[in-house]
């Protein structure tokens, strides 16, 4: 005996190849009746209808999905499913926002953006009213300096305000209203900067809870992001980790022979960034190891990696950098 | 988006399909919408779409075929599978081609991304008979209960690695005998092979799962480093 179904009928055949029972969905439940049997196909489990014949029979054979000989859908069958493969895709879209890379992706993307527009403001601020002021310092304290501006009610009071010379020329009213308007502009930019990355702090550690922990949530949120989410991020080989973010330079290497590059996104951690020339690939090599086994704990849920974990990391790190204390010597070498 | 009304643009192909020198044109099935804001033409008892080559491979394939173009396309009534849907932009020309004058054709539409899922969605309320399916071309057994009757045309345009396995093994499990079948082949999505070797692999790969290729179509100057292949499945002996 063998069972074969499909979403709309099931049937069972004989050895001889004869048809002993058949029960056809007669559109029970309406569109959602039709949903459910198609999802149950779908990861390949039995239909309503394919369960109860396998009762009358449990001796039968469950063919694969489809298979033989199953009589032809009928315009009415056709109507159902289509109705509720609309229903489907719908409920698919619906629940890509369950999809935490896509989340982040967005949220890290939005943070580059805003990140890129509060230094285009505040340096053009602080440019602006420097000019009004020869003696403001320009690098020190642009947000402060913004706030002090946002804040004040004409150019010759900022100047006291800050302890600065009186200004030769002044603006016009309507020229000092817009400065003022874009330093308070600035403040607030900055402002929804803090929030942004607040909220990807957030997501980043509920995400990706060991690679946060070893790299920071910041760091973590890049890497994975950068190699198309959580998933790819686990399955990529730490010598790709290591150079994620250096893809120009990476095929750079590959098309001209040019040194190839020692770190990507990974140089922003201060074990690489503050580590000796000549000790950073190592430390990047290493680091991007155990970034792998963190992003692998993460993507397929095993136990998150501790502060103790990270302090062997660092300890590594540390003996790297003590192992090279001088840079290599030029003889022989390139 | 022009709505110049007068003859009927071109030559016929088919009842749904003209063409003129520059592009194809199908009877909309849904006048009064556009869809990617494609010229529309009234007509006395309907619209003329204008099926823009640069955008669509199939219109691309329509112009440069060296045979006749109606054989690229499917009849109305016909039940056809389109893998790597995307927005929607050939998939409502066929869509327009099965369904023509109410025809009960159904384009089943398969994309990976939800991003293009939610375009073919909005498109489907509008279009009865186009059905989205938000699924993996490579994992047909997740949504091939979609498609109850095998198609008679099956069209594949995903741009991952192994497009050719993907394409014959679509075509083995869904495309009638006698049927016909279109590749679109992106070059550069098969890593370490050139042009020339890919066309060469995949025609092999055709040929062994027993297709009938009919035609190799260059796409060079609509779509670049783009192959169409053509191929047809015999009928059952």
């Amino acid at each position: 005996m063998r069972l074969f179904h499909d979403w709309y009928v099931a049937v069972l055949v004989n050895e001889d190849g004869v048809q002993v029972d058949r029960l056809r969905w007669t559109g029970g439940g309406g569109v959602q009746g039709a949903v459910e049997r198609l999802e149950r196909v779908a990861q390949a489990r039995l239909t309503p209808e394919a369960a109860q014949l396998l009762e009358r029979f449990p001796e039968a054979n469950v063919e694969p999905v489809g298979e033989g000989e199953l009589p032809e859908v009928t315009a009415e069958d056709l109507a159902f499913l289509d109705q509720a493969a609309l229903r489907l895709a719908e409920r698919g879209v619906a629940d890509a926002a369950g999809d935490l890379d896509r989340r982040l992706e967005h949220l890290h993307r939005a943070m580059e953006e805003v990140r890129q527009a509060s230094n285009v403001r505040l340096s053009r601020l602080v440019e602006w009213l420097g000019l009004f002021l020869p003696d403001l310092d320009l690098d020190k304290d642009r947000l402060g300096t913004a706030r002090a501006l946002g804040e004040a009610d004409d150019l010759g009071g900022l100047a006291r305000h800050l302890g600065l010379q009186t200004p030769l020329h002044l603006p016009a009213r309507s020229e000092w209203r817009s400065l003022r308007d874009h330093g308070a502009a600035a403040v607030d930019v900055q402002a929804r900067l803090d929030r942004l990355e607040a909220a990807l702090r957030t997501l980043a550690e509920a995400h990706l809870p060991s690679l946060s922990a070893l790299v920071g949530p910041m760091l973590a949120a890049r890497l994975c992001v950068g190699a198309g989410g959580r998933a790819r991020l686990a399955k990529l080989p730490s010598s790709t980790v290591q150079v994620l973010g250096a893809e120009k330079a990476f095929f750079a290497h590959l098309k001209t022979g040019s040194p190839p590059p020692k770190h990507g996104f990974l140089f922003a951690h201060p074990w690489v960034m503050r580590s000796p020339l000549w000790v950073r690939g190592k430390v990047a090599r290493t680091l991007a190891g155990r970034c792998s086994i963190a992003a692998r704990l993460d993507a397929y849920e095993g136990t998150p990696m501790t502060a103790e974990d990270v302090a062997e990391v660092e300890a590594k790190v540390l003996a790297i950098r003590a192992a090279h204390p001088r840079p290599p010597s030029r003889k022989g070498g390139r | 988006m022009g709505r110049a009304s007068g003859k009927p643009p071109g030559r016929p192909l088919s009842d749904a399909v003209r063409m003129d020198v520059h592009a194809p044109w199908t009877w909309s099935a849904n006048p009064g919408a556009t869809v990617y804001g494609e010229t529309l033409r009234k007509a006395k008892q309907g619209e003329w779409r204008r099926w823009d080559p640069r955008r669509s491979k199939v219109a691309s394939g329509l112009l440069r075929t060296s045979g006749a173009a109606e054989r690229l396309l499917p009849a109305p009534g016909d039940h056809v599978l389109y893998l790597g849907a995307g927005h929607g932009t050939t998939v409502s020309h066929i869509h327009d081609v099965v369904c023509h004058g109410g025809a009960p054709g159904r384009v089943v539409a398969v994309d990976l991304s939800p991003r293009c899922l939610r375009d073919l969605t909005r498109l489907s309320h509008a279009r009865p008979g186009l059905v989205p399916v938000l699924g993996d071309a490579r994992r047909p057994e997740a949504w091939r209960a979609w498609l109850p009757r095998r198609a008679s045309w099956v069209f594949q345009d995903v741009a991952q690695a192994h497009q050719a396995s993907i394409f014959t093994s679509a075509c083995e499990r869904f495309l009638v005998p006698g049927g016909r079948g279109l590749l679109s082949l992106k070059v550069e999505s098969d890593r370490g092979t050139d042009a020339d070797g890919l066309r060469v692999k995949v025609e092999h790969e055709l040929a062994d799962a027993g297709l009938i290729l009919e035609e190799v179509i260059d796409l060079e100057g609509f779509e670049d480093k783009h192959l169409l292949f053509v191929v047809g499945r015999p009928p059952r002996a």
